[in-house]
């Protein structure tokens, strides 16, 4: 986060819009107080505001509606909405449960929440939860409230009854700062607009007159147009990976497709749409209820990653890279090397060969240009952009020609971001590896991918094809994408 | 770029990082800074000690104390191999405890050789480990539950079965425990061997560097195709062989099987394990570092004696230990962070 100055007026709703890893969340999170400034101030009502934590912030009127802020999952709608100002009796200290039941449903009522206030959270879908945060925000009285992402989760009538409760907020003069990367959103619902891009604010434009290409370019800050990588060579002959019928509850609706040599298969879908829980369905990380995997033309068991791994070449580049993807306190080599050590064995001494280990590691950072200090270097201390390519590493090693990569640009800046694209159509392109694409990124999907599937509802509701043809035009093709969603 | 040497912050913990090493010419550092500061330590109480009392460095007492160090080394490792997955075992002592009845029993009452009695023992341990891991992994309950409440079903279960009276040994058991080799004792040679193996399983073996895999990021492990699931079992196996190894050479130098063996392990356990730099949230462990926490645990112990403090307060002092060896570790990791952070503002 770099120099940036942003103004937000009373009764706007303001939209925070950037790339991943362009500096919404951090922004977000400086308001806040959950992180500190460097340098720089923030001016609330003309004062200059220094939160040193989420909680005075909150006491100032500025409160933060995202998946992070934990609700108490055993308690009711009621207590989490009324948690830090709960009714007494008096100054006995002792709760007043039916004042504290009337008050929250009152703003229960703002919100639309058709629920007794009595429900326990963990009961409560995504989007009930959400409205039980902005509730909470209205009951703390909260004059400005920061919504990050809050419709990854919700579906498109979820998403709408949020968006008709943020105008009436609007109406009775709050302000409401929208972070979001879905244009359509930002278009139908806010009155200005500003950009981040890599740490920086690109400009601050009113919704009014904007078109949807400028707001593209102000975003990606180039033509999303030449994001053409080239048509791939699918050999539709040769199926690598089939899914019949693949079904698990909650997770996973009648997935059936077929990844073909040479493809790039492209999910698309919002966050829980269903594409990382079919992933880890195939991969054994979870077990379907129905269905089958068939890899190269053989039905396949697979029970866990390692037999997914060591019996079926298959990997999985998981999406939260930090969380699941690598050993971060460990090398870079151990983090490439981790899939291939039993192949490097001495059979007498069950010693790993250490010159091996070191030259496949070597061999990966090499092919994969991987930008680091030495073998040796500890995976925290690596860019995002160049930890992706190591988690991607691990699976090349061990000749993995089936590839699941799952949102693999989150949180990797512009430039990598491209390099990766390109290593990943090079792979298809160059090494014939087959690979599926889960992305809730859309020109990154439309440049990167062959074909797409659309996920909504954990179901597979649309198929487009021939997306690297040379005459298919973005447009085309994500309005495409847009109508399966509709 | 890529043929430097891993610079692994410590490469005999953690991580190993082990490879290219040979190829660049260098060595993998056995002893990383945290461990050469613990044989300092080590040094400057030995120095200490010595020159207080002249009895002190006499070949009796070194072959006392070492012997001791001996099995507080190993009772270390019974912890160790569980806080590197990322565990914890709270029933080391019980599970020695139990151990040491198995080998009374069968030595005792079944009048088994040594020889037979030995592996029986192990085996033992083994079991209740494995019990331990079991319950852990197939429940999906907390190590730290699960080995506390089995802590109490082995504690009731050896004062069952022994009714708490101890069983006698025949002297030519006492071997191990008490005869040396040109005046090393055979226990401290035992030990080295032990720690030596431990260290190349982990260094160089799959087997160990998947252990470390798992605790240093379990989900990450798994994802990359490591059976975490059975590398916690592993874990709590060896941890209960290490608990019986531990026991027998107690039994060993006592020269009974006393049922209340284990009682008071469980401190030794966790401090030897944390002032020798094993990591208490997984995927670290330093051996080396294991048997110089036991060097100077012992010495600690020794030199309260030779002080005279009241035996009474031995506990508080060695829990202060324990907390000053995190303490230090924290004000390291913190130190690191700022220096890391300030390099970076720097480019």
């Amino acid at each position: 986060m770099d120099n940036v100055s942003l103004a937000f007026a009373a009764g706007e709703i303001h939209a925070l819009v950037g790339e991943n890893g362009a500096g919404k969340s951090t922004a977000i999170k400086i308001i806040t107080g959950i992180y500190q400034p460097d340098s720089g101030e923030i001016l609330y009502e003309g004062r200059p505001l220094h939160f040193q934590n989420y909680h005075e912030s909150l006491k100032a009127g500025i409160d933060i509606v995202n998946q992070e802020i934990q609700l108490i999952p055993d308690s009711s709608i009621a207590e989490n909405i009324m948690l830090d100002k709960m009714i007494t009796r008096g100054k006995t200290g002792i709760i007043n449960w039916k004042a504290v039941h009337e008050a929250a449903r009152k703003y229960m009522e703002m919100v639309g929440l058709p629920l007794p206030s009595t429900t326990p959270m963990r009961h409560l879908s995504a989007a009930h939860k959400q409205l039980t945060q902005i509730a909470k925000a209205l009951a703390a009285n909260a004059r400005v409230l920061l919504l990050d992402e809050p419709t990854s989760s919700l579906t498109q009538h979820e998403a709408e009854n949020l968006f008709r409760i943020l105008r009436g907020l609007r109406g009775s003069g709050a302000t409401i700062i929208f972070v979001s990367h879905k244009f359509e959103e930002v278009f139908a619902l806010c009155d200005r607009v500003s950009v981040l891009r890599d740490g920086r604010c690109v400009g601050t434009r009113s919704i009014q007159g904007l078109a949807s290409d400028e707001l593209v370019q102000m975003m990606i800050g180039r033509e999303c147009k030449d994001t053409h990588l080239g048509t791939l060579d699918v050999d539709r002959g040769k199926e690598v990976l089939r899914v019949e019928n693949l079904c698990r509850a909650e997770k996973a609706n009648d997935i059936s497709f077929t990844l073909y040599e040479g493809e790039i298969l492209g999910f698309y879908g919002l966050v829980g749409s269903g594409r990382t829980e079919v992933a880890r369905l195939i991969i054994g990380e979870d077990h379907p209820d129905s269905g089958s995997i068939h890899v190269r033309g053989r039905k396949a068991r697979i029970h866990s990653v390692a037999d997914s791994l060591y019996r079926y070449r298959l990997g999985y580049v998981t999406e939260n890279r930090k969380e699941e993807g690598l050993l971060l306190k460990s090398s870079v080599q151990t983090n490439i090397t981790i899939t291939v050590w039993q192949r490097m064995v001495n059979r007498v001494t069950r010693r790993i060969n250490p010159v091996r280990e070191a030259e496949t590691a070597e061999r990966m950072v090499g092919d994969l240009a991987i930008k680091t200090p030495g073998l040796g270097e500890r995976t925290e201390n690596l860019s995002g952009g160049n930890q992706q390519k190591v988690s991607i590493g691990k699976w090349l090693a061990a000749d993995c020609d089936i590839l699941i990569i799952d949102e693999p640009t989150v949180g990797v800046d512009v430039g990598a971001k491209e390099q990766i694209h390109r290593l990943i159509w090079d792979l298809a392109k160059k090494r014939r590896k087959s690979i599926v694409l889960i992305s809730s990124d859309m020109p990154e999907i439309i440049k990167v991918a062959s074909r797409i599937l659309v996920f909504r509802e954990q179901r597979i509701v649309g198929e487009l094809t021939g997306v690297d043809d040379a005459g298919k035009t973005y447009e085309e093709v994500s309005s495409a994408i847009g109508q399966f969603l509709a | 770029m890529t043929g430097t040497q891993p610079s692994t912050p410590d490469g005999m913990t953690s991580d190993f990082a082990a490879g290219s090493s040979r190829r660049t010419g260098g060595a993998n550092p056995l002893f990383s800074g945290r461990t050469i500061g613990l044989v300092i330590s080590a040094g400057i109480l030995f120095a200490i000690l010595g020159a207080r009392s002249s009895s002190f460095l006499s070949p009796y007492t070194m072959e006392v104390l070492s012997r001791q160090i001996a099995i507080f080394a190993l009772i270390a490792l019974s912890q160790a191999v569980c806080l590197v997955v990322g565990g914890m075992n709270l029933s080391v002592g019980a599970i020695a405890s139990i151990a040491t009845v198995v080998l009374g029993l069968c030595m005792q009452n079944l009048h088994l050789p040594g020889l037979l009695a030995v592996p029986v023992v192990l085996v033992a341990g083994a079991l209740a480990g494995f019990l331990n891991g079991f319950l852990i992994t197939r429940l999906k309950i907390d190590s730290f539950i699960v080995t506390l409440s089995m802590m109490f079903v082995y504690m009731g279960l050896r004062s069952g079965i022994s009714g708490g009276a101890p069983y006698a040994l025949p002297d030519s058991f006492t071997f191990v425990g008490q005869k040396s080799l040109c005046g090393v004792p055979y226990a401290l040679l035992l030990m080295v061997v032990v720690l030596a193996l431990m260290s190349f399983v982990f260094r160089n073996t799959v087997f160990g560097r998947r252990l470390l895999a798992t605790g240093g990021n379990a989900d990450a492990a798994r994802l990359s195709g490591v059976s975490t699931d059975a590398m916690i079992v592993w874990a709590n196996v060896l941890s209960g062989f290490f608990a019986g190894l531990a026991a027998i050479l107690w039994a060993s130098k006592l020269g009974t099987a006393a049922p209340e063996t284990g009682d008071g392990w469980l401190v030794v356990s966790f401090a030897v394990a944390i002032i020798g730099g094993t990591g208490l949230t997984g995927g670290v462990i330093s051996v080396v570092g294991i048997f110089m926490g036991a060097v100077i645990f012992m010495l600690i112990k020794h030199g309260l004696v030779e002080v005279r403090a009241n035996d009474y307060y031995a506990n508080s002092f060695l829990g202060a230990l324990v907390l000053l060896a995190i303490i230090v570790d924290r004000a390291r990791e913190v130190y690191d962070a700022r220096r890391k952070a300030a390099t970076q503002r720097a480019r």
